[in-house]
């Protein structure tokens, strides 16, 4: 029932940060939401293969049942590529901002827009 | 004015059409799961892992997966790692800001509370990588926390002398070097007429401090690396900003 419950919590996580991505015109909010996205996903991976009876994978005497630790070795690359594609996006942000002194994609759309129309 | 208004509604009209699109395929999901009849956790193989980790010598499952069976990922994962560290570097570093930073007012709270952390924060973050084969931890997460407290010394003391103790141009060449050390490691077993990726090293006593084959080794590698590519991202921003 646990896994249930953490797959739910997931679903929903996962639906906040997809809404945020899509509605909000805030660059970084919307970077926010795509972290929101990302650790939903990995909250779904981990509580996927949790057990009731399971103890965190290290084998110390006295541990009878583990859960499965694939999904958490797997989860990890998620973390680091995450942290990593955050860093990068949030350098192009700040390009973005110095150019256009602004956050907000709208804005930042119709000035490009502008542009084009006066170079073309 | 029109097309303000206009402008307006056509953003609230694709919100609406985002909530919709999201809720749509969040029913399709929900639909799926039922039509698939999720009955419960699938009965899963503990028990290969846990010989995959006792073969390797490591108490924590883990990190002889990741280090183990899944090396090869886990050596991509620091390639993307490095990749974006680099991309970092090349658009904010490449960008000539000559305007002096300005540090945060120096206050007695800050420079104490980072003269009392550091030391502790830097000794945690070598604890979790040193037993990362052990104990729950492992060279990324102990890098992070020790970059963390590096970027609290930051904080209180400023990035200038921060970087007179550890200058870019040393930074640079360890980063790139432990990236080597790395992929060295991992061909190693190749001129040893070994099997590609696998551990070159015994496995040592398990449990013990020096056990786990070359999973301890891949642990500090890695956790300088993290420790170095997380403050080199952390001061390009901050140099970029001058906020700190």
């Amino acid at each position: 029932m646990g896994a249930f419950h953490g797959v739910t919590i997931a679903i929903v996580l996962f639906g906040i940060g997809v809404l945020g991505l899509v509605i909000r015109k805030d660059l970084v909010i919307k970077l926010l939401a795509l972290g929101l996205t990302n650790s939903a996903t990995i909250l779904c991976l981990v509580s996927l293969d949790s057990r009731t009876p399971g103890a965190a994978p290290i084998l110390v005497p006295g541990v009878e049942a583990i859960v499965d630790p694939l999904p958490q070795a797997i989860v990890l690359s998620a973390i680091v590529i995450n942290f990593a594609i955050l860093a990068l996006a949030l350098v192009f942000v700040m390009l973005l901002v110095e150019r256009y002194h602004t956050t907000d994609s709208a804005r930042i759309e119709r000035e490009t827009n502008a542009e084009e129309e006066t170079w073309s | 004015m029109i097309r303000r208004e206009t402008i307006a509604s056509a953003s609230r009209s694709s919100a609406v059409l985002a909530v919709i699109a999201v809720l749509l395929v969040g029913l399709f999901c929900v639909v799926v799961i039922l039509e698939l009849g999720y009955s419960g956790p699938r009965p899963i193989d503990v028990d290969r892992w846990i010989r995959v980790a006792e073969e390797a010598g490591a108490t924590n499952v883990v990190s002889s997966i990741y280090l183990g069976a899944r090396l090869f990922d886990t050596i991509l994962e620091v390639l993307v790692f490095a990749v974006a560290t680099l991309g970092v570097r090349f658009y904010l570093g490449t960008r000539g800001y000559k305007e002096v930073v300005q540090s945060i007012p120096e206050s007695n709270v800050v420079r104490v509370g980072a003269a009392v952390l550091l030391p502790p924060v830097l000794l945690l973050g070598i604890y979790v990588v040193a037993y990362g084969h052990l104990s729950p931890g492992g060279g990324f997460a102990g890098g992070v926390i020790a970059a963390s407290g590096l970027l609290l010394a930051a904080i209180a003391l400023g990035t200038e002398r921060i970087n007179a103790r550890l200058r870019p141009a040393v930074l640079h060449g360890f980063e790139w070097g432990v990236l080597l050390a790395i992929l060295t490691l991992a061909t190693l077993p190749a001129p040893l007429s070994m099997p590609l990726l696998s551990d070159p090293l015994p496995s040592g006593r398990m449990g013990s401090l020096v056990s786990g084959g070359s999973i301890p080794l891949y642990n500090a590698m890695i956790g300088v690396k993290v420790f170095l590519s997380s403050w080199v991202i952390a001061k390009h921003f901050v140099d970029h900003r001058g906020e700190i």
